[in-house]
């Protein structure tokens, strides 16, 4: 809460009520007759083509999944198919205004939003806009497969273009949009506004926001579409996103330039069910959905239900909604009524439903009810309507042939190129800003208090042989406010947000000092709303901006779990590289605060592909990576720790330069060179590290490497098994918990890969597998410096009189291992 | 009534010896002349036959041992006879671990943290051993059975093998071969990186290419008690002689038309096959006795043993290493007799049969690598000696006759004195009347 406003005890505690607008419900009653005066005859039967061309498509899917056949063509298709069939009217109503700045997102059950998106825009664009856009994608090599098959227009090549790309990623062929990685829930198209479709119920509600999040801070044109179901309604990102797209902040405390509501639509195709589950009557309580508007914010999200069967009635709310955004008024909620008469999938058998009631909306198929409205109206034959039909069949048949001929649609050869997906994880770029244009700054980075403030510190943590006091040293969080600073005044596409980032500067005080310099759209506190935080992230980057998001601890990862693990991980690789994630989460591991507070959870993130995960322990460390991280173009999950930030550089000769520079993710820090053993330690176990090479230089005669893995993935071995190699023998400690810590991996490598070298196996010492007692239990829970001792004297070569403190013997190891402890 | 087998002594010099290999085992019947056991001195090796008959009761040392001369190395009589009062003291005891017994004499202070004296124990049970020490063991050529295991639950680790190292305690690349052989038979390691998988067990080697791959990129080996010897009295003869080598020529016309003569009619005659080295050998014998300073002992570096008779050491390179057996009285003997002899000893030294008292008693020696092409060398005296004579290849040389230029061969003569007992000058005179007896050796003979 910014000092500005005030929180007035006599205003809040007054008597009163708070009112509600009506909401409308299906008030769209324009027959076709009277909309040809607003339509053209052609436009009208646009209409009804693409509405065709949808159904075909899904019939198409649906035919090839139940029977293996359509049209005569055979195939056999394994993979999803979450058919839309009944949805078609809604998608291409919602399409009909929408052009290639306006994004739409989508969800598992989202051919029909994509191909209408795509039909409206091969509409709008000229004919050399859609031959730039077909050559320059993936080299023009879908264009290739298409082209000069009886084409009369570029708008047909286009079709055909857009068709077969989608089928083709559907049925997992190279040709596909993203070489056949995403598939029929991923498929997507970015030149044309299409982004990506998600697999997770809910999951593009908080990426979505993030890119209407992008257009805003940056100025883009267009609005942001996120398509999602009724079943999505439940789910807990979907009400952060809705949180978070509707901020106060926005109208009351951003810049004027940028003030205003956040232009996304969030648009349910509400078809009654959550996979079987009835949302209306069982699983949910809302009763009509569109209510659910008012709960958010006074505006009510200008929710309104419309009549999905009717393509005139959805063109019609879009028109109106699409104004509210683009004036600044957003968001917008849509309750779009519809019905998928196919099931689920096709393993659905339609237990939950009876036959009448799918009868009953098959009777009004606008296909069929559209058609004789058109007719009736006079707007079109019904000929002409059946040969548009026939097109789309005929179509259709010419793709799917096209697309399941493996000589003309090869899927990825894994034989030839065993590598290709593992090119796809990272982007692996170094883009020192992703814009052109000035950084928009409130001061001059010299006039920054904070940069005065460092200017007088000392930078390395020793003076003529003493400790330099805590407040005169340059510490751990002023080395990461110094990258962080200098790519604020680099990049004008750097925001970053979380809880209490601003006023406060972060609860560790990294940003302490940004406030007098970044203006709010750079710099905000967000909701405490964890999925929209990393979730928004992932939509700014995939839109083309860079971002720095804070968790503030580390045990908070697991409310944004889905975000963090399934989308900032994958939508590089699910892309096939045309999307970039440039994204940095900043995570901090806690002390003191006990169980929910205090865990270092690199293990869980490192196992994810598709992250690069770092942990500095020293000032050069987190400054250098931090600068590798923001020039590059791949997810990073930044861990810091609260043991750290106050500590000043002890190691690096010549403590921490002014300069920019960077470390590379992946590298490992020698911290101190020693023949007889090596200890790795990720994180703050450093310092105890160092404590336990002290003694066993002092006490035992015995010379420790100490190195530091400041990067967990990637991690280069080149100096871990030289040094092994030498020493023969290792002991590796972190703080988190040393069930699954990703120290096993390590140890595993090290042994397979020096085996004949060691004199030992390579010994683990991680935190206890419990909770986190209180600090004051802190020496029970974490590595100690005697840990390691106690490690290396039971299980490396016993130090000659030295007394353990913990029982490591394998007894108790097998003990722990049966308790589950 | 049970009796000893004694370790023979061979020659007046010889203190012990070492059993190469036994040829028979306890409960073995043997008569009076049966092979027991080979055994070797540093510079010969032997059969021993038993000199009892009856079943070998005992055997008091094993192969390796080394054994003092005139001691009972194994008990022969009738089967349950008390055999306690033949058995040497400290031996049978010593046996099981033999070995290291006899490599203890090398043993080394042991590092300072080891205070207490380490006993060694041969562990023939399930050896716990990590896998770095195994690869040490395997360079350094240690027995890993000697190992005590100071690493957590008595695992073997460098450190071990480092001690063992420290002690001295390495076997021969042969013998550690020998020894891992018999623990288990030698596979070559199919697995990955070279490492002997379980497939490999019970598999007949050998992949040659694999071989080559993993084979050490040299091999340490222990020198035998002949090659010790040798570098024992090498570096004694330089490190405590003021040696110095004088070379000069002889025209060898004189001798190769000798020895030519000869050649056609020495089967008739009933002659050896006479060689050029026999003449010089001839040569010195009837030279040497003109200057007593060189057919001489040098005692404690002050005292001149002049010798009335010349034995001449002659050098022969055996398969065993450097050996010189000694023609006594070679100053009393005719070429023929110097010729046949010197054969007859080089053949027993190369066979390793040699008396250890032919190997003694030199006055002074001639070695000869001319055959081998060498023009000059500095060749070592043999200590006590004052002098040794180096016998070089044949070279072709020119010289002006009645003015025009005349080649001949010339042979070079390289000699070694001890410049303590003699100096340059009258060496040299020796040197000098050599060579003028051997360039005209038929007046030599006729003396």
């Amino acid at each position: 809460m910014p000092k500005s406003q005030f929180v007035d005890p006599v205003e809040l505690r007054k008597a009163g009520k708070i009112t509600f607008e009506d909401i409308d419900v299906n008030v769209y009653n324009k027959t076709v007759k009277e909309e040809r005066k607003n339509y053209s005859d052609d436009d009208l039967k646009r209409i009804y083509r693409d509405i065709t061309i949808l159904r075909e498509f899904e019939s198409m899917i649906n035919q090839i999944k139940l029977q293996g056949v359509y049209n005569g063509v055979e195939h056999t298709y394994p993979g999803p198919a979450h058919l839309s069939i009944g949805q078609e009217a809604a998608a291409v109503g919602q399409a009909y205004n929408l052009d290639k700045n306006d994004f739409i997102f989508g969800s598992h059950r989202s051919h029909s939003e994509i191909l209408a998106k795509a039909l409206s825009c091969i509409e709008k664009l000229s004919d050399k806009e859609l031959m730039d856009i077909m050559e320059n994608f993936l080299g023009g090599k879908v264009l290739r497969a298409v082209e000069n098959n009886g084409q009369n227009s570029v708008k047909e090549l286009a079709i055909d273009f857009i068709i077969y790309g989608a089928l083709a990623e559907i049925f997992a062929r190279e040709n596909g949009f993203h070489l056949g990685l995403g598939g029929s829930m991923h498929a997507f198209f970015q030149p044309f506004g299409i982004y990506p479709n998600n697999a997770i119920v809910g999951g593009s509600g908080t990426i979505a926001t993030g890119a209407a999040l992008y257009k805003k801070v940056n100025n883009k044109s267009g609005i942001v579409v996120a398509n999602i179901g009724d079943g999505a309604l439940a789910r807990g990102p979907m009400w952060e996103a809705m949180t978070f797209a509707t901020m106060d902040q926005y109208r009351q405390l951003w810049e004027e330039s940028k003030r205003g509501g956040m232009p996304i639509l969030f648009n349910c195709f509400n078809n009654d069910y959550g996979m079987g589950g009835q949302t209306r009557g069982e699983t949910m309580g809302y009763n009509m959905l569109a209510r659910i508007g008012a709960g958010v914010s006074p505006t009510q999200l200008h929710a309104e239900r419309v009549d999905g069967y009717n393509p005139l009635a959805v063109i019609d709310a879009m028109k109106r909604k699409k104004e509210i955004l683009l004036n600044g008024d957003g968001p917008c909620f849509l309750d779009v009524v519809t019905y998928r008469v196919a099931g689920h999938s096709p393993s659905d058998s339609s237990s939950y439903r009876t036959k009448e009631e799918i009868e009953a909306w098959k009777a009004i198929d606008p296909v069929i009810k559209f058609r004789e409205d058109l007719v009736a109206a006079g707007a079109a034959k019904d000929d002409e309507l059946q040969k548009i039909l026939d097109n789309s069949t005929a179509l259709m048949t010419k793709i799917c042939k096209m697309a399941s001929d493996v000589e003309k649609s090869p899927y990825i050869d894994f034989d030839k190129d065993p590598a290709i997906v593992e090119r796809l994880m990272f982007s692996n770029e170094k883009i020192a800003k992703l814009d052109d244009r000035e950084p928009e700054v409130l001061a001059p980075k010299e006039e920054c208090p904070r940069v005065v403030q460092i200017k007088g510190k000392e930078r390395f943590a020793f003076k003529d042989g003493k400790p330099v006091s805590k407040l005169k040293v340059f510490n751990y969080r002023d080395a990461l406010f110094e990258a962080i600073c200098d790519k604020f005044y680099e990049d004008p596409t750097l925001i970053t947000y979380g809880e209490d980032v601003r006023d406060w500067g972060g609860a560790f005080a990294v940003y302490r000092g940004l406030t007098e310099v970044l203006p709010y759209s750079r710099l905000f506190n967000s909701p405490i709303a964890e999925s929209a935080i990393v979730g928004s992230a992932v939509g700014y980057a995939m839109s083309g901006g860079r971002v720095i998001v804070e968790l503030m601890y580390a045990d908070f990862i697991g409310c944004a779990g889905d975000e963090i693990f399934n989308q900032l991980a994958k939508w590089q690789s699910m892309s096939a590289g045309i999307l970039k994630m440039p994204v940095v989460l900043r995570v901090s591991v806690g002390s003191k605060y006990g169980a929910q507070h205090s865990q270092d959870w690199t293990s869980l993130t490192a196992h994810i592909p598709g992250l690069k995960v770092v942990f500095p322990a020293t000032p050069w460390e987190a400054k250098g990576l931090m600068a590798s991280a923001l020039n590059g173009t791949d997810p990073v999950v930044f861990f810091e720790s609260q043991r750290l930030y106050d500590i000043g550089e002890q190691f690096h000769e010549g403590g921490v330069p002014e300069e920019s520079y960077e470390i590379e993710i992946g590298d490992t820090n020698l911290i101190k060179k020693g023949d007889d053993i090596t200890i790795l330690t990720i994180g703050a176990t450093l310092y105890r590290a160092m404590d336990a090479a002290k003694q066993l230089e002092e006490k035992y005669g015995i010379s420790a490497e100490v190195i530091n893995l400041h990067s967990i993935c990637p991690l280069n071995y080149d100096k871990i098994l030289e040094s092994v190699k030498k020493t023969g023998k290792v002991v590796l400690a972190s703080d988190a918990c040393s069930r699954n810590s990703f120290l096993n991996d390590v140890a595993r490598n090290i042994t397979e890969l020096a085996f004949d070298y060691l004199d030992a196996p390579p010994a683990v010492v991680g935190a206890q597998n419990w909770i986190t007692p209180p600090f004051e239990f802190d020496k029970y829970f974490f590595p100690q410096d005697t840990w390691i001792l106690d490690a290396i004297n039971e299980k490396i070569m016993p130090l000659k009189g030295y007394v353990p403190t913990t029982n490591c013997t394998p007894v108790e190891q097998l003990r722990k291992a049966k308790m589950g402890v | 009534m049970a009796a000893g087998v004694l370790m023979p002594k061979q020659g007046i010099t010889v203190e012990s010896c070492i059993i190469t290999k036994w040829y028979k085992q306890v409960g073995d019947s043997v008569k009076v002349g049966d092979l027991l056991f080979g055994y070797e001195t540093d510079k010969s090796t032997f059969d021993c036959e038993s000199t009892e008959e009856g079943e070998i009761l005992e055997i008091f040392y094993n192969d390796g041992d080394d054994v003092p001369v005139l001691v009972n190395v194994c008990a022969v009589g009738t089967k349950g006879e008390d055999v306690s009062a033949l058995r040497p003291d400290g031996a049978g005891a010593t046996a099981e671990a033999a070995p290291a017994a006899e490599e203890k004499k090398e043993e080394k202070a042991a590092p300072a943290v080891v205070e207490e004296k380490k006993e060694i124990k041969v562990n023939n049970g399930e050896i716990k051993i990590s896998p770095r020490a195994r690869a040490l063991a395997d360079k350094e050529h240690v027995d890993i059975r000697l190992a005590e295991g100071s690493g957590p639950y008595g695992r073997v680790v460098e450190k071990d093998i480092r001690d063992l190292i420290d002690r001295g305690l390495t076997s021969t690349s042969a013998a550690f071969d020998a020894v891992k052989s018999a623990d288990a038979a030698a596979v070559e390691g199919s697995a990955i990186g070279g490492r002997v998988g379980i497939s490999d067990l019970g598999k007949a080697p050998v992949n040659p290419l694999t071989a080559a791959v993993v084979e050490d990129e040299f091999v340490d080996e222990k020198f035998p008690q002949i090659r010790k010897t040798i570098a024992k009295s090498m570096t004694a003869s330089l490190s405590t002689m003021a040696q110095l080598t004088m070379n000069s020529a002889f025209d060898a016309t004189e001798i190769m038309n000798y020895r030519a003569s000869l050649k056609k009619s020495a089967e008739a005659l009933g002659l050896p096959n006479i060689t050029l080295n026999d003449i010089v050998l001839y040569a010195v014998s009837r030279t040497l006795l003109n200057h007593p300073d060189l057919n001489a002992h040098l005692i404690d570096g002050n005292t001149m043993r002049r010798f009335k008779h010349v034995h001449l050491g002659v050098a022969v390179d055996t398969p065993r290493g450097l050996m010189v057996p000694t023609i006594k009285y070679a100053n009393l003997k005719s070429l023929a007799q110097i010729s046949a002899e010197a054969k007859e000893l080089a053949k027993m030294a190369q066979e390793g049969t040699i008396s250890p008292d032919l190997l003694t008693g030199a006055t002074f020696t001639i070695s000869n690598l001319g055959s081998l092409g060498i023009e000059s060398f500095t060749p070592v005296i043999n200590p006590p000696q004052t002098g040794i004579l180096g016998v070089d290849t044949l070279m072709t040389r020119v010289k002006e006759v009645n003015g025009e230029l005349k080649a001949y061969k010339a042979m070079g003569l390289s000699l070694t004195i001890d410049h303590r007992a003699i100096d340059g000058a009258p060496a040299a005179r020796f040197v000098k009347e050599l060579c003028a007896n051997l360039e005209a050796f038929s007046v030599l003979l006729a003396k």
